[in-house]
Protein backbone atom coordinates (compact mmCIF):
# COMPACT_ATOMS: atom_id res chain seq x y z
CA UNK A 1 0.00 0.00 0.00
CA UNK A 2 2.91 2.28 0.81
CA UNK A 3 4.13 2.08 -2.78
CA UNK A 4 1.06 3.89 -4.13
CA UNK A 5 1.23 7.57 -5.04
CA UNK A 6 1.01 9.74 -1.94
CA UNK A 7 -2.50 10.98 -1.24
CA UNK A 8 -1.34 14.44 -0.15
CA UNK A 9 1.62 16.42 -1.44
CA UNK A 10 2.66 19.74 0.03
CA UNK A 11 4.91 21.55 -2.45
CA UNK A 12 6.95 24.58 -1.37
CA UNK A 13 4.20 25.84 0.89
CA UNK A 14 4.73 29.14 2.70
CA UNK A 15 2.41 31.02 5.01
CA UNK A 16 2.83 34.19 7.03
CA UNK A 17 0.59 36.07 9.39
CA UNK A 18 1.60 39.72 9.29
CA UNK A 19 5.41 39.71 9.32
CA UNK A 20 5.56 36.38 11.11
CA UNK A 21 6.50 33.60 8.71
CA UNK A 22 4.80 30.51 10.13
CA UNK A 23 5.74 28.07 7.37
CA UNK A 24 8.62 28.52 4.94
CA UNK A 25 8.85 26.50 1.76
CA UNK A 26 7.59 23.26 3.27
CA UNK A 27 7.35 20.19 1.02
CA UNK A 28 5.95 16.98 2.41
CA UNK A 29 4.31 13.81 1.10
CA UNK A 30 1.62 12.01 3.08
CA UNK A 31 1.50 8.35 1.96
CA UNK A 32 -1.85 6.72 1.41
CA UNK A 33 -3.16 4.32 4.03
CA UNK A 34 -0.44 5.20 6.52
CA UNK A 35 -0.29 7.27 9.66
CA UNK A 36 1.82 10.38 9.40
CA UNK A 37 2.42 12.36 12.56
CA UNK A 38 3.58 15.96 12.46
CA UNK A 39 5.30 16.94 15.67
CA UNK A 40 6.93 20.10 16.89
CA UNK A 41 6.75 22.67 19.65
CA UNK A 42 3.64 24.86 19.93
CA UNK A 43 3.42 27.74 17.52
CA UNK A 44 5.43 26.09 14.75
CA UNK A 45 2.60 25.99 12.27
CA UNK A 46 1.39 22.43 12.71
CA UNK A 47 -2.25 23.47 12.95
CA UNK A 48 -1.75 25.95 10.11
CA UNK A 49 -0.49 23.10 7.95
CA UNK A 50 -3.65 21.01 8.41
CA UNK A 51 -5.93 24.02 8.17
CA UNK A 52 -4.43 24.73 4.77
CA UNK A 53 -4.86 21.08 3.83
CA UNK A 54 -8.62 21.26 4.37
CA UNK A 55 -8.87 24.72 2.81
CA UNK A 56 -9.65 26.67 5.98
CA UNK A 57 -6.55 28.79 5.33
CA UNK A 58 -4.90 29.64 2.03
CA UNK A 59 -1.15 29.30 1.60
CA UNK A 60 0.69 32.46 0.49
CA UNK A 61 2.58 30.38 -2.07
CA UNK A 62 3.05 26.76 -3.03
CA UNK A 63 0.64 23.96 -3.84
CA UNK A 64 -1.19 21.37 -1.76
CA UNK A 65 -2.22 18.43 -3.87
CA UNK A 66 -4.88 16.05 -2.64
CA UNK A 67 -4.90 13.33 -5.27
CA UNK A 68 -5.08 15.46 -8.42
CA UNK A 69 -6.65 18.66 -7.00
CA UNK A 70 -4.60 21.60 -5.75
CA UNK A 71 -6.42 22.80 -2.63
CA UNK A 72 -4.82 26.22 -2.94
CA UNK A 73 -6.28 26.74 -6.43
CA UNK A 74 -9.59 24.93 -5.91
CA UNK A 75 -12.87 26.78 -6.46
CA UNK A 76 -15.27 26.92 -3.54
CA UNK A 77 -17.36 24.20 -5.15
CA UNK A 78 -14.34 21.93 -5.65
CA UNK A 79 -13.28 22.61 -2.10
CA UNK A 80 -16.60 21.51 -0.62
CA UNK A 81 -16.45 18.35 -2.73
CA UNK A 82 -12.85 17.71 -1.74
CA UNK A 83 -13.64 18.07 1.94
CA UNK A 84 -15.89 15.02 1.75
CA UNK A 85 -12.68 13.00 1.58
CA UNK A 86 -11.64 14.36 4.96
CA UNK A 87 -12.73 13.69 8.49
CA UNK A 88 -11.26 15.93 11.14
CA UNK A 89 -10.98 15.69 14.88
CA UNK A 90 -10.64 19.21 16.26
CA UNK A 91 -8.70 20.02 19.42
CA UNK A 92 -11.70 20.42 21.68
CA UNK A 93 -13.97 18.22 19.62
CA UNK A 94 -15.95 21.07 18.02
CA UNK A 95 -19.22 19.26 18.73
CA UNK A 96 -22.33 21.36 18.14
CA UNK A 97 -23.53 22.43 21.59
CA UNK A 98 -27.21 22.60 20.72
CA UNK A 99 -27.37 19.05 19.36
CA UNK A 100 -27.25 15.77 21.26
CA UNK A 101 -24.35 13.37 20.81
CA UNK A 102 -26.45 11.27 18.45
CA UNK A 103 -27.53 14.29 16.38
CA UNK A 104 -23.92 15.45 16.20
CA UNK A 105 -22.76 12.17 14.73
CA UNK A 106 -25.78 11.96 12.43
CA UNK A 107 -25.27 15.54 11.20
CA UNK A 108 -23.02 14.83 8.17
CA UNK A 109 -25.21 11.88 7.16
CA UNK A 110 -28.35 14.01 7.27
CA UNK A 111 -26.69 16.74 5.23
CA UNK A 112 -24.99 14.64 2.60
CA UNK A 113 -26.95 11.40 2.25
CA UNK A 114 -30.54 10.33 1.81
CA UNK A 115 -30.25 7.55 4.37
CA UNK A 116 -33.41 6.57 6.23
CA UNK A 117 -33.69 7.44 9.92
CA UNK A 118 -33.19 3.83 11.10
CA UNK A 119 -30.10 3.46 8.97
CA UNK A 120 -28.72 6.70 10.40
CA UNK A 121 -29.50 5.58 13.96
CA UNK A 122 -27.74 2.29 13.28
CA UNK A 123 -24.70 4.07 11.84
CA UNK A 124 -24.55 6.37 14.87
CA UNK A 125 -24.80 3.44 17.29
CA UNK A 126 -22.08 1.57 15.41
CA UNK A 127 -19.69 4.53 15.48
CA UNK A 128 -20.30 5.15 19.19
CA UNK A 129 -19.58 1.49 19.84
CA UNK A 130 -16.41 1.80 17.78
CA UNK A 131 -15.10 4.65 19.96
CA UNK A 132 -16.05 2.81 23.15
CA UNK A 133 -19.06 4.90 24.18
CA UNK A 134 -22.13 2.84 23.26
CA UNK A 135 -25.58 4.13 24.15
CA UNK A 136 -24.84 7.78 24.90
CA UNK A 137 -26.81 9.20 21.93
CA UNK A 138 -29.09 11.29 24.11
CA UNK A 139 -26.40 13.11 26.11
CA UNK A 140 -25.57 16.74 25.35
CA UNK A 141 -21.94 17.70 24.59
CA UNK A 142 -21.81 19.81 27.78
CA UNK A 143 -22.37 16.62 29.81
CA UNK A 144 -19.27 14.92 28.40
CA UNK A 145 -15.73 14.89 29.79
CA UNK A 146 -12.85 16.10 27.60
CA UNK A 147 -11.90 12.57 26.61
CA UNK A 148 -15.49 11.64 25.78
CA UNK A 149 -15.88 14.76 23.64
CA UNK A 150 -12.87 13.71 21.59
CA UNK A 151 -14.24 10.20 21.17
CA UNK A 152 -17.64 11.47 20.04
CA UNK A 153 -15.92 13.89 17.70
CA UNK A 154 -13.93 10.97 16.31
CA UNK A 155 -17.16 9.05 15.79
CA UNK A 156 -18.56 12.03 13.88
CA UNK A 157 -15.36 12.38 11.84
CA UNK A 158 -15.49 8.76 10.61
CA UNK A 159 -19.24 8.45 10.04
CA UNK A 160 -18.94 9.56 6.40
CA UNK A 161 -16.14 7.03 5.86
CA UNK A 162 -13.49 9.57 4.90
CA UNK A 163 -10.35 8.69 2.98
CA UNK A 164 -8.18 10.84 5.20
CA UNK A 165 -8.65 11.34 8.92
CA UNK A 166 -6.99 14.36 10.50
CA UNK A 167 -6.33 14.65 14.23
CA UNK A 168 -5.50 18.11 15.54
CA UNK A 169 -3.72 17.60 18.87
CA UNK A 170 -5.75 14.58 19.98
CA UNK A 171 -4.12 14.62 23.41
CA UNK A 172 -4.31 18.31 24.22
CA UNK A 173 -6.11 19.11 27.45
CA UNK A 174 -6.32 15.50 28.58
CA UNK A 175 -4.89 13.89 31.69
CA UNK A 176 -2.16 11.26 31.06
CA UNK A 177 -4.47 8.27 31.51
CA UNK A 178 -7.20 9.57 29.20
CA UNK A 179 -4.46 10.61 26.82
CA UNK A 180 -3.15 7.03 26.70
CA UNK A 181 -6.69 5.78 26.08
CA UNK A 182 -7.06 8.14 23.14
CA UNK A 183 -3.71 6.97 21.74
CA UNK A 184 -4.88 3.36 22.09
CA UNK A 185 -8.12 4.26 20.34
CA UNK A 186 -6.24 5.92 17.49
CA UNK A 187 -4.08 2.81 17.17
CA UNK A 188 -7.17 0.59 17.04
CA UNK A 189 -8.98 2.81 14.54
CA UNK A 190 -5.89 2.79 12.36
CA UNK A 191 -6.06 -0.99 12.10
CA UNK A 192 -9.88 -1.12 11.73
CA UNK A 193 -10.20 1.60 9.11
CA UNK A 194 -6.95 1.22 7.18
CA UNK A 195 -7.20 4.78 5.86
CA UNK A 196 -4.73 7.65 5.81
CA UNK A 197 -4.23 9.33 9.17
CA UNK A 198 -2.62 12.72 9.64
CA UNK A 199 -1.93 13.46 13.29
CA UNK A 200 -0.74 16.80 14.64
CA UNK A 201 0.79 16.38 18.04
CA UNK A 202 3.31 17.58 20.55
CA UNK A 203 2.83 14.41 22.57
CA UNK A 204 5.91 12.38 21.68
CA UNK A 205 5.15 9.16 23.51
CA UNK A 206 1.75 8.81 21.84
CA UNK A 207 3.27 9.76 18.51
CA UNK A 208 5.73 6.91 18.44
CA UNK A 209 3.02 4.46 19.37
CA UNK A 210 0.89 5.16 16.28
CA UNK A 211 3.16 6.71 13.65
CA UNK A 212 4.31 5.07 10.44
CA UNK A 213 6.04 8.28 9.53
CA UNK A 214 7.00 11.31 11.55
CA UNK A 215 7.71 14.82 10.37
CA UNK A 216 9.01 17.45 12.74
CA UNK A 217 8.29 21.13 12.16
CA UNK A 218 10.47 23.73 13.77
CA UNK A 219 10.79 27.40 13.07
CA UNK A 220 8.64 27.21 9.94
CA UNK A 221 10.50 24.33 8.31
CA UNK A 222 10.61 20.57 8.30
CA UNK A 223 13.66 19.52 10.35
CA UNK A 224 13.08 15.77 10.33
CA UNK A 225 11.06 13.34 8.25
CA UNK A 226 11.09 9.58 8.22
CA UNK A 227 10.05 6.44 10.04
CA UNK A 228 9.95 6.63 13.84
CA UNK A 229 13.27 4.79 13.96
CA UNK A 230 14.90 7.19 11.57
CA UNK A 231 13.65 10.19 13.50
CA UNK A 232 14.76 8.67 16.81
CA UNK A 233 18.26 8.29 15.40
CA UNK A 234 18.36 11.84 14.07
CA UNK A 235 21.38 13.82 15.12
CA UNK A 236 19.81 17.17 14.30
CA UNK A 237 20.30 19.13 17.55
CA UNK A 238 16.80 20.60 17.68
CA UNK A 239 15.21 17.20 17.06
CA UNK A 240 17.34 15.71 19.83
CA UNK A 241 16.39 18.47 22.23
CA UNK A 242 12.69 18.01 21.52
CA UNK A 243 12.77 14.20 21.72
CA UNK A 244 15.04 13.89 24.74
CA UNK A 245 13.05 16.32 26.82
CA UNK A 246 9.75 14.77 25.91
CA UNK A 247 10.74 11.12 26.17
CA UNK A 248 12.74 11.56 29.39
CA UNK A 249 15.76 10.11 27.65
CA UNK A 250 19.11 11.09 29.02
CA UNK A 251 20.72 13.76 26.88
CA UNK A 252 22.78 12.25 24.08
CA UNK A 253 26.33 11.50 25.16
CA UNK A 254 25.62 10.95 28.82
CA UNK A 255 25.63 7.45 30.24
CA UNK A 256 22.08 6.23 30.45
CA UNK B 1 -9.77 57.59 17.32
CA UNK B 2 -10.03 60.65 15.09
CA UNK B 3 -12.97 61.42 12.84
CA UNK B 4 -11.27 60.35 9.61
CA UNK B 5 -10.33 56.97 11.05
CA UNK B 6 -13.87 56.48 12.37
CA UNK B 7 -15.41 57.25 8.99
CA UNK B 8 -12.83 55.00 7.32
CA UNK B 9 -13.69 52.16 9.65
CA UNK B 10 -17.41 52.73 9.08
CA UNK B 11 -16.98 52.56 5.30
CA UNK B 12 -14.81 49.48 5.58
CA UNK B 13 -17.25 47.70 7.90
CA UNK B 14 -20.21 48.60 5.70
CA UNK B 15 -18.40 47.17 2.70
CA UNK B 16 -17.45 44.04 4.62
CA UNK B 17 -21.05 43.54 5.79
CA UNK B 18 -22.26 44.01 2.22
CA UNK B 19 -19.83 41.40 0.91
CA UNK B 20 -20.79 39.07 3.71
CA UNK B 21 -24.46 39.47 2.81
CA UNK B 22 -23.67 38.76 -0.83
CA UNK B 23 -21.73 35.63 0.20
CA UNK B 24 -24.69 34.47 2.29
CA UNK B 25 -27.05 34.99 -0.65
CA UNK B 26 -24.78 33.03 -2.97
CA UNK B 27 -24.33 30.19 -0.53
CA UNK B 28 -28.08 30.07 0.10
CA UNK B 29 -28.78 30.02 -3.64
CA UNK B 30 -26.45 27.05 -3.91
CA UNK B 31 -27.60 25.15 -0.83
CA UNK B 32 -31.27 26.04 -0.55
CA UNK B 33 -33.15 27.34 2.47
CA UNK B 34 -33.73 25.15 5.51
CA UNK B 35 -37.30 26.22 6.23
CA UNK B 36 -37.55 24.04 9.33
CA UNK B 37 -34.67 26.01 10.86
CA UNK B 38 -36.21 29.32 9.73
CA UNK B 39 -39.49 28.49 11.47
CA UNK B 40 -37.69 27.32 14.59
CA UNK B 41 -35.70 30.57 14.71
CA UNK B 42 -38.76 32.69 13.93
CA UNK B 43 -40.71 31.26 16.83
CA UNK B 44 -37.70 31.80 19.10
CA UNK B 45 -37.28 35.43 18.00
CA UNK B 46 -41.01 36.09 18.23
CA UNK B 47 -41.63 34.60 21.65
CA UNK B 48 -38.46 35.85 23.26
CA UNK B 49 -38.96 39.43 22.19
CA UNK B 50 -42.72 39.59 22.56
CA UNK B 51 -43.20 40.20 26.27
CA UNK B 52 -40.43 42.75 26.69
CA UNK B 53 -41.59 44.51 23.56
CA UNK B 54 -45.23 44.48 24.69
CA UNK B 55 -44.27 45.98 28.05
CA UNK B 56 -42.23 48.69 26.40
CA UNK B 57 -44.96 49.42 23.85
CA UNK B 58 -47.53 49.88 26.64
CA UNK B 59 -45.46 52.57 28.28
CA UNK B 60 -44.46 54.21 25.05
CA UNK B 61 -48.17 54.65 24.31
CA UNK B 62 -48.91 56.05 27.75
CA UNK B 63 -46.13 58.60 27.54
CA UNK B 64 -46.95 59.71 24.03
CA UNK B 65 -50.46 60.49 25.26
CA UNK B 66 -49.23 62.35 28.34
CA UNK B 67 -46.63 64.38 26.43
CA UNK B 68 -49.09 65.15 23.66
CA UNK B 69 -51.63 66.30 26.16
CA UNK B 70 -49.13 68.50 28.01
CA UNK B 71 -47.88 70.06 24.79
CA UNK B 72 -51.23 70.73 23.18
CA UNK B 73 -52.97 71.91 26.36
CA UNK B 74 -50.95 75.12 26.19
CA UNK B 75 -52.33 75.67 22.68
CA UNK B 76 -55.82 74.81 23.83
CA UNK B 77 -55.94 72.02 21.29
CA UNK B 78 -56.16 68.84 23.36
CA UNK B 79 -58.00 67.14 20.55
CA UNK B 80 -54.71 66.98 18.66
CA UNK B 81 -53.32 64.44 21.15
CA UNK B 82 -54.74 61.63 19.02
CA UNK B 83 -52.89 62.93 16.03
CA UNK B 84 -49.64 63.24 17.98
CA UNK B 85 -49.89 59.68 19.22
CA UNK B 86 -50.67 58.38 15.75
CA UNK B 87 -47.83 60.21 14.03
CA UNK B 88 -45.20 59.60 16.67
CA UNK B 89 -46.16 56.05 17.49
CA UNK B 90 -46.78 54.54 14.08
CA UNK B 91 -44.28 56.47 12.02
CA UNK B 92 -41.33 56.73 14.35
CA UNK B 93 -41.29 55.13 17.75
CA UNK B 94 -42.78 51.67 17.24
CA UNK B 95 -40.65 50.56 14.25
CA UNK B 96 -37.51 51.71 16.03
CA UNK B 97 -38.61 50.24 19.34
CA UNK B 98 -39.34 46.82 17.87
CA UNK B 99 -36.08 46.94 15.91
CA UNK B 100 -34.06 47.85 18.99
CA UNK B 101 -35.72 45.13 21.02
CA UNK B 102 -35.06 42.43 18.42
CA UNK B 103 -31.51 43.73 18.04
CA UNK B 104 -31.00 43.53 21.79
CA UNK B 105 -32.49 40.04 22.21
CA UNK B 106 -32.26 38.07 18.98
CA UNK B 107 -29.37 40.01 17.46
CA UNK B 108 -27.00 39.75 20.39
CA UNK B 109 -27.89 36.12 20.88
CA UNK B 110 -27.07 35.41 17.26
CA UNK B 111 -23.72 37.21 17.54
CA UNK B 112 -22.75 35.51 20.79
CA UNK B 113 -23.75 32.08 19.53
CA UNK B 114 -21.78 32.46 16.31
CA UNK B 115 -18.77 33.85 18.18
CA UNK B 116 -18.80 30.88 20.56
CA UNK B 117 -19.06 28.52 17.58
CA UNK B 118 -16.10 30.28 15.97
CA UNK B 119 -14.11 30.02 19.20
CA UNK B 120 -14.85 26.32 19.63
CA UNK B 121 -13.94 25.51 15.99
CA UNK B 122 -17.55 24.55 15.25
CA UNK B 123 -17.75 26.81 12.19
CA UNK B 124 -14.51 25.27 10.90
CA UNK B 125 -15.96 21.84 11.64
CA UNK B 126 -18.99 22.62 9.44
CA UNK B 127 -16.71 23.70 6.60
CA UNK B 128 -14.60 20.58 6.87
CA UNK B 129 -17.79 18.49 6.77
CA UNK B 130 -18.55 20.17 3.46
CA UNK B 131 -21.49 22.10 4.90
CA UNK B 132 -21.53 25.79 4.02
CA UNK B 133 -21.73 27.58 7.40
CA UNK B 134 -23.36 30.69 5.93
CA UNK B 135 -26.36 28.82 4.56
CA UNK B 136 -26.49 26.80 7.76
CA UNK B 137 -26.03 29.50 10.38
CA UNK B 138 -26.82 32.92 8.91
CA UNK B 139 -29.69 32.45 6.47
CA UNK B 140 -32.23 30.88 8.88
CA UNK B 141 -32.02 33.64 11.54
CA UNK B 142 -31.88 36.28 8.78
CA UNK B 143 -35.15 35.08 7.28
CA UNK B 144 -36.61 34.55 10.75
CA UNK B 145 -35.93 38.17 11.70
CA UNK B 146 -37.25 39.35 8.34
CA UNK B 147 -40.51 37.53 9.03
CA UNK B 148 -40.94 38.38 12.70
CA UNK B 149 -39.81 42.00 12.94
CA UNK B 150 -42.57 43.50 10.75
CA UNK B 151 -45.09 41.42 12.70
CA UNK B 152 -43.67 42.53 16.02
CA UNK B 153 -43.72 46.14 14.80
CA UNK B 154 -47.43 45.91 13.98
CA UNK B 155 -48.15 44.30 17.32
CA UNK B 156 -46.27 47.03 19.15
CA UNK B 157 -48.19 49.67 17.19
CA UNK B 158 -51.47 48.10 18.29
CA UNK B 159 -50.38 47.86 21.91
CA UNK B 160 -48.99 51.40 22.07
CA UNK B 161 -52.12 52.89 20.53
CA UNK B 162 -54.36 50.93 22.89
CA UNK B 163 -52.45 52.05 25.96
CA UNK B 164 -52.47 55.64 24.69
CA UNK B 165 -56.24 55.52 24.33
CA UNK B 166 -56.63 54.19 27.87
CA UNK B 167 -54.41 56.87 29.38
CA UNK B 168 -55.99 59.62 27.30
CA UNK B 169 -59.49 58.70 28.34
CA UNK B 170 -59.12 57.50 31.92
CA UNK B 171 -56.12 59.44 33.18
CA UNK B 172 -56.22 62.64 31.14
CA UNK B 173 -59.99 62.80 30.82
CA UNK B 174 -60.03 63.38 27.07
CA UNK B 175 -63.10 62.66 25.01
CA UNK B 176 -62.93 59.14 23.60
CA UNK B 177 -64.74 59.89 20.35
CA UNK B 178 -62.70 62.95 19.55
CA UNK B 179 -59.42 61.23 20.42
CA UNK B 180 -60.18 58.21 18.26
CA UNK B 181 -61.33 60.41 15.43
CA UNK B 182 -58.01 62.26 15.28
CA UNK B 183 -56.08 59.06 15.83
CA UNK B 184 -57.68 57.09 13.04
CA UNK B 185 -57.76 60.00 10.63
CA UNK B 186 -53.99 60.30 10.97
CA UNK B 187 -53.03 56.68 10.41
CA UNK B 188 -53.09 55.96 6.69
CA UNK B 189 -52.33 52.74 4.88
CA UNK B 190 -49.21 54.50 3.70
CA UNK B 191 -48.12 55.03 7.32
CA UNK B 192 -48.53 51.35 8.10
CA UNK B 193 -46.71 50.41 4.90
CA UNK B 194 -43.92 52.85 5.78
CA UNK B 195 -43.62 51.28 9.23
CA UNK B 196 -43.34 47.87 7.57
CA UNK B 197 -40.70 49.12 5.13
CA UNK B 198 -38.71 50.51 8.04
CA UNK B 199 -38.96 47.28 9.97
CA UNK B 200 -37.83 45.22 6.98
CA UNK B 201 -34.80 47.49 6.59
CA UNK B 202 -34.02 47.20 10.30
CA UNK B 203 -34.38 43.42 10.06
CA UNK B 204 -31.71 43.32 7.35
CA UNK B 205 -29.40 45.51 9.39
CA UNK B 206 -29.87 43.46 12.55
CA UNK B 207 -29.37 40.08 10.91
CA UNK B 208 -26.40 41.07 8.76
CA UNK B 209 -24.59 43.04 11.44
CA UNK B 210 -25.09 40.41 14.15
CA UNK B 211 -24.18 37.67 11.71
CA UNK B 212 -21.08 39.46 10.46
CA UNK B 213 -19.62 40.27 13.88
CA UNK B 214 -20.36 36.79 15.24
CA UNK B 215 -19.13 34.93 12.18
CA UNK B 216 -15.82 36.81 12.03
CA UNK B 217 -15.35 37.06 15.79
CA UNK B 218 -11.90 36.74 17.30
CA UNK B 219 -11.48 33.49 19.19
CA UNK B 220 -11.74 33.23 22.96
CA UNK B 221 -14.08 34.63 25.62
CA UNK B 222 -12.81 38.18 25.11
CA UNK B 223 -13.52 37.82 21.40
CA UNK B 224 -17.12 36.78 22.08
CA UNK B 225 -17.62 39.80 24.35
CA UNK B 226 -16.07 42.19 21.85
CA UNK B 227 -18.11 40.79 18.96
CA UNK B 228 -21.40 41.17 20.85
CA UNK B 229 -20.51 44.64 22.01
CA UNK B 230 -19.53 45.81 18.52
CA UNK B 231 -22.64 44.27 17.01
CA UNK B 232 -24.97 46.11 19.40
CA UNK B 233 -23.24 49.45 18.97
CA UNK B 234 -23.18 49.09 15.19
CA UNK B 235 -26.83 47.98 15.01
CA UNK B 236 -27.95 50.96 17.11
CA UNK B 237 -25.96 53.54 15.14
CA UNK B 238 -26.86 52.11 11.75
CA UNK B 239 -30.56 51.69 12.59
CA UNK B 240 -31.01 55.19 13.95
CA UNK B 241 -29.13 56.74 11.03
CA UNK B 242 -31.05 54.63 8.56
CA UNK B 243 -34.27 55.71 10.26
CA UNK B 244 -33.44 59.32 9.48
CA UNK B 245 -32.89 58.54 5.80
CA UNK B 246 -36.00 56.40 5.60
CA UNK B 247 -38.12 59.11 7.19
CA UNK B 248 -36.60 61.63 4.80
CA UNK B 249 -37.38 59.50 1.77
CA UNK B 250 -40.85 58.42 2.94
CA UNK B 251 -42.07 61.69 4.48
CA UNK B 252 -39.52 64.39 3.71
Amino acid sequence: MGEEAPVIRFRNVSKSFGDKAVLRDVSLDIPRGRTTVIIGPSGTGKSVLVKMLVGLLEPDSGAIWVDDVDVAQASERQLFALRRKFGMLFQDGALFDSLTVGENIAFPLRRHTRMADDAIDAAVALRLEQVGLPGIEELMPAELSGGMRKRVSLARAVVMEPEVLIFDEPNSGLDPITSDEIDALIGRMKVELGITFVVISHDIVGTFAVADRIGMLYNGGLVALGTPDEVLRSTEPIVRRFLDRNMDLPPVGEPG
Amino acid sequence: MNAVATVGLLVQRTGACGLFFFDCLRSTARNGVRWDRVMEEASKVGFRSFFVLATMAIFVGTNLAIQGSAAFATLGAKSLVGMFVALGGVREVCPLLAGTMVAAKAGTEMTAQLAVMRTKDQIDALEVMGVDPRAELITPPLLAILITLPALTMISVAIALASAVLVAVFQLGLDYGQFMDWLIRNITVFDLAAAMIKSVCFAFVIAIVSGYFGFFSERGPAGVGRATNRAVVTMCIVSITLNFFLTTVLYG
